[in-house]
């Protein structure tokens, strides 16, 4: 393996890890920086960046697409410029002014807690032992586990006041290494490290519009994090969660809700059922994106919505609300995605960016 | 915590930061602050007086300040990033000339791929210039008009150093001195040239659609990948160095069209039909004039890239899918007829080289048959059908040529009333019969070539009954007269160079005298 250098991105001010051979775009793209672009390969100059700092190998920038006198100014094409040193960029990034930016650090924890929430879904408890964790609500942690190489990410429900107890959802996927490890290997009392916050995944209180969070299965988290945040700043614009399940066996957490919207007028509380079966439920019925076009008779114009969950449970929302005449500006979304799901999705164009 | 920055000549500007991260100020705020002011609301005229055309297409605006300026870019940049290019360009065009890079290319046949981008495409660079200067005039938004403004730029510039760069050639080789005159006189060229009139001549909304979105983002692909690499296989480095030079301004002109339909998408739900309909209409369209580059892919370039039918899977197939099934979302659906350009792929090339062979008299390009090893080639790209269908007319026109009777048709061929190509298209779904679709308007009866141009029609019949049709024309008495010789002398073709077979043509001659020289030398 080559040399691996740090990339810092501004105006956000983020610093990354960057090895000799990758492209700028690549590792930016890998840590979820958007960086416009298009051709990715050198041609088309649309991921044109300012290097501040470091030296590049241009690699196969076109002499069209980033010419002579650009790269005496210090501009690089951020799909074919690799490091040869540390390097700062300066990039056409929106600051967002609701993102609090808090520094990715590593905790070491304790599991407090394994509790099931449904029959494959498992909330883990996890007790930090140093410092408490600082993050927005809806932002994510990557956990390390013993003999499994790559730390896997797991959204936190926690809210950000609750910043020693940190509470993950856990789905077991049939197969998968590390959700199999911690349903059916981990204890309470194990050790445990943790890596984060993560993620642009948070809500804008700045846009003081009514919110729509759309959850399936164990995307809950994100949004109970964030409405308990919302809640105890006082948040007093009506928010509606849609909490998406199979059967009434996969709902979870059901009471709290209640309890929360029985408490706050200004929040609504609708957990949906999407497989037919005979017993009897008197909530909604249908997948997530119908039970929401039911709920707004399909108009979702001057709402933000906060989608989490598996990518076809996001696709199909996204298509309801822009339908509904909701935009890519007023979409945010975390899709949950395991090994499976990056196989079977459909190729997309550049049209959108987030979306 | 809150501060306060004060910058010179700017003012102040309040930022907030959290956790004592220095964040720089985003290259949005800086253009936006840098711009701040340069547009305004007319006060002594009302809007609707200085922007006429943005109101007559029903696209219904909600907030103009919604458009997203993707590029931000000063005039000043602008000018010196294209003075870069330029620079290069035509260092590259000197080099060529002094090393007489027009030897170096594959066979003289191929500069008759260049003779239909010179009289078909790069007039149609101008048009597209004038389009975009009319969009820049009408909308009043600053940011699209700024966009739109420097795409006027860089078609232009597209237009003159293609001019430039194919007038390497014109040294040497016939058929490219009266570009300008044939691209508005020529009859098939008035398939490309109608296109673009089409788009010139409707509002500044469809001509985003038509142009902006449907042609630089669509189909574009379609259009120069095959020209320029075709010119990077045929040993063109000139053309080639053309092809790089103006990419590097395709990136802006694409994100200029999806950033432009998604606005107009999302600002009224009402403007959905409309966009659709224009979709529908500038697919078909495109692709019509698409036929052309077909013919030149699978029968004119003497060292093939890629079948037309390849590029169509890549290009629109795969591409399209993608952009369409992101579209979808906003309610657009494929276009209107889009399963017929997949229904004739096997044949839409052949179909058109076979008109061109038996006008090659009426042709400002030399024509030829297809050799074994060519027509090899096609069969392979284009399955049994191909030798069951076509390679029996070929042979049988080889044997007329030995026989002492090349075939010529003296017939002038009907026309269709919307994209102009002569109809001797097949039906979508049977190979052996010619398609005709015909309407009636205002007790006159119009002809089309196929369901998608007479929906285009019926759609807008005020419009396409004005049509100036090349055949109509030399009929009325209104191209230089009624015979032959008289309507060649008024295209400017100059007869026995500029048209018929390449073999025995001057720009043969040419060839084998070059072949003769390296020959020389070699040995």
């Amino acid at each position: 393996m080559g040399a691996r250098y740090r990339l810092t991105v501004d105006p956000i001010d983020r610093t990354i890890d960057i090895e000799e051979g990758q492209t700028i775009l690549d590792a930016c793209l890998r840590e979820g920086i958007w960086l416009p672009h298009a051709c990715g390969h050198g041609l088309c100059s649309s991921c044109k960046v300012d290097l501040v700092e470091g030296e590049v190998d241009h690699g196969r920038a076109s002499s069209f697409a980033l010419m002579d006198f650009e790269r005496d100014e210090g501009k690089v094409l951020a799909c074919s410029a690799m490091p040869r040193s540390d390097l700062r960029i300066e990039a056409d990034i929106d600051l967002d002014p609701d993102a609090h930016c808090h520094p990715v650090r590593d905790y070491d924890g304790r599991v407090a807690a394994i509790r099931d929430l449904t029959p494959d879904i498992k909330g883990v408890w996890i007790e930090l032992q140093g410092q408490a964790i600082a993050f927005q609500a809806g932002q994510y942690v990557n956990l390390h586990l013993p003999g499994i190489g790559t730390p896997r990410a797991f959204s936190l429900a926690n809210p950000p006041s609750e910043d020693r107890m940190v509470e993950l959802h856990v789905r077991k996927v049939p197969g998968g290494e590390a959700t199999g490890y911690i349903h059916d290997t981990l204890r309470e009392g194990d050790p445990i490290r943790l890596t984060g916050p993560y993620g642009q995944f948070f809500v804008r209180r700045s846009r003081r519009a009514p919110i729509l969070f759309l959850a399936g299965g164990s995307g809950l988290s994100s949004p109970k994090s964030m409405i308990l945040d919302l809640l105890e700043g006082g948040w007093d614009l009506p928010m509606t969660l849609i909490h998406g399940v199979r059967t009434a066996a996969d709902v979870f957490m059901a009471d709290l809700f209640a309890d929360l919207a029985a408490r706050h007028a200004n929040l609504t509380y609708v957990p949906a059922l999407s497989a037919p079966d005979d017993r009897p439920w008197s909530g909604e019925r249908g997948f997530v994106h119908e039970v929401a076009e039911r709920q707004f008779d399909g108009r979702f114009a001057g709402m933000t919505a906060y989608l989490c969950g598996p990518p076809a449970m996001i696709e199909a929302s996204v298509t309801s609300l822009m339908r509904g005449r909701l935009f890519e500006r007023d979409i945010f979304m975390e899709r949950f995605l395991s090994a499976a799901d990056t196989a079977g999705s459909r190729p997309r164009s550049p049209l959108f960016q987030k979306v | 915590m809150r501060m306060m920055i004060i910058l010179p000549f700017i003012g102040i500007i309040e930022r907030e930061t959290t956790m004592n991260v220095q964040k720089k100020i985003s290259l949005k705020d800086r253009y936006r602050i840098l711009t701040r002011g340069l547009d305004w609301e007319t006060s002594y005229q009302p809007m609707g007086k200085v922007f006429p055309d943005v109101g007559f297409e029903g696209i219904k605006i909600r907030n103009w300040d919604d458009f997203n300026d993707p590029f931000r870019l000063t005039m000043d940049a602008y000018w010196r990033f294209q003075a870069e290019k330029e620079r290069k360009l035509y260092a590259v065009l000197d080099s060529f000339s002094q090393n007489n890079g027009q030897t170096a290319i594959t066979d003289g046949r191929y500069v008759n791929t260049l003779k239909l981008f010179l009289t078909g495409i790069s007039p149609d660079e101008y048009m597209a210039h004038r389009g975009f200067a009319h969009v820049g005039r009408q909308i009043p938004n600053a940011g699209l008009r700024i966009s739109a403004q420097m795409q006027a730029l860089d078609e232009l510039r597209h237009a003159q150093t293609q001019i430039h760069t194919i007038g390497q050639y014109n040294k040497h080789f016939s058929g490219l001195h009266s570009f300008r005159r044939m691209h508005d006189r020529v009859w098939y060229l008035s398939v490309p040239k109608s296109f673009f009139d089409d788009a010139v001549t409707a509002g500044p909304f469809e001509y985003m659609v038509a142009i902006g979105f449907s042609f630089e983002y669509v189909l574009t692909n379609l259009l120069f990948v095959p020209f320029m690499s075709g010119a990077a296989y045929n040993g063109d480095m000139a053309t080639v160095t053309f092809g790089f030079s103006a990419q590097s301004d395709e990136a802006r002109h694409m994100t200029l069209g999806l950033e432009a339909i998604k606005f107009i998408l999302e600002q009224h739900e009402d403007n959905v039909p409309i966009v659709q309909h224009w979709i529908d209409k500038w697919f078909w369209r495109g692709y019509r004039v698409l036929t052309l580059v077909a013919m030149m892919m699978d029968f004119m370039l003497p060292r093939r890239i890629m079948s037309w039918k390849d590029a169509w899977d890549i290009y629109f197939n795969d591409a399209g899918g993608a952009l369409f099934g992101d579209l979808a979302r906003y309610g657009i659906t494929l276009p209107k007829y889009v399963d017929v350009p997949a229904k004739e792929v096997n044949r839409l090339s052949t179909e058109a080289w076979s008109i061109f062979y038996q006008y090659t008299h009426a042709a400002a390009f030399h024509t030829w048959l297809p050799t074994d090893q060519e027509m090899d080639w096609l069969s392979a790209s284009y399955g049994p059908d191909w030798d069951r269908l076509y390679r029996p007319r070929f042979l049988h026109w080889r044997q007329m040529e030995k026989e002492g009777h090349r075939y010529y048709n003296n017939a002038l061929p009907q026309l269709c009333q919307v994209c102009q190509i002569p109809m001797a298209f097949t039906e979508p779904d049977d190979p052996t019969r010619v398609a005709f679709r015909d309407t009636v308007y205002r007790g006159e009866r119009y002809h089309f070539c196929s369901d998608g141009c007479k929906n285009i029609f019926d759609h807008e019949p005020e419009k396409y009954v004005q049509a100036w049709l090349p055949v109509h024309q030399i009929f009325q008495g209104n191209c230089g007269g009624a015979s032959l010789d008289q309507v060649l002398d008024w295209y400017g073709i100059e007869k026995g160079v500029d048209n018929m077979d390449y073999a025995g043509s001057p720009d043969e001659r040419t060839w084998k005298e070059w072949e003769a020289m390296r020959g020389r030398v070699a040995g």
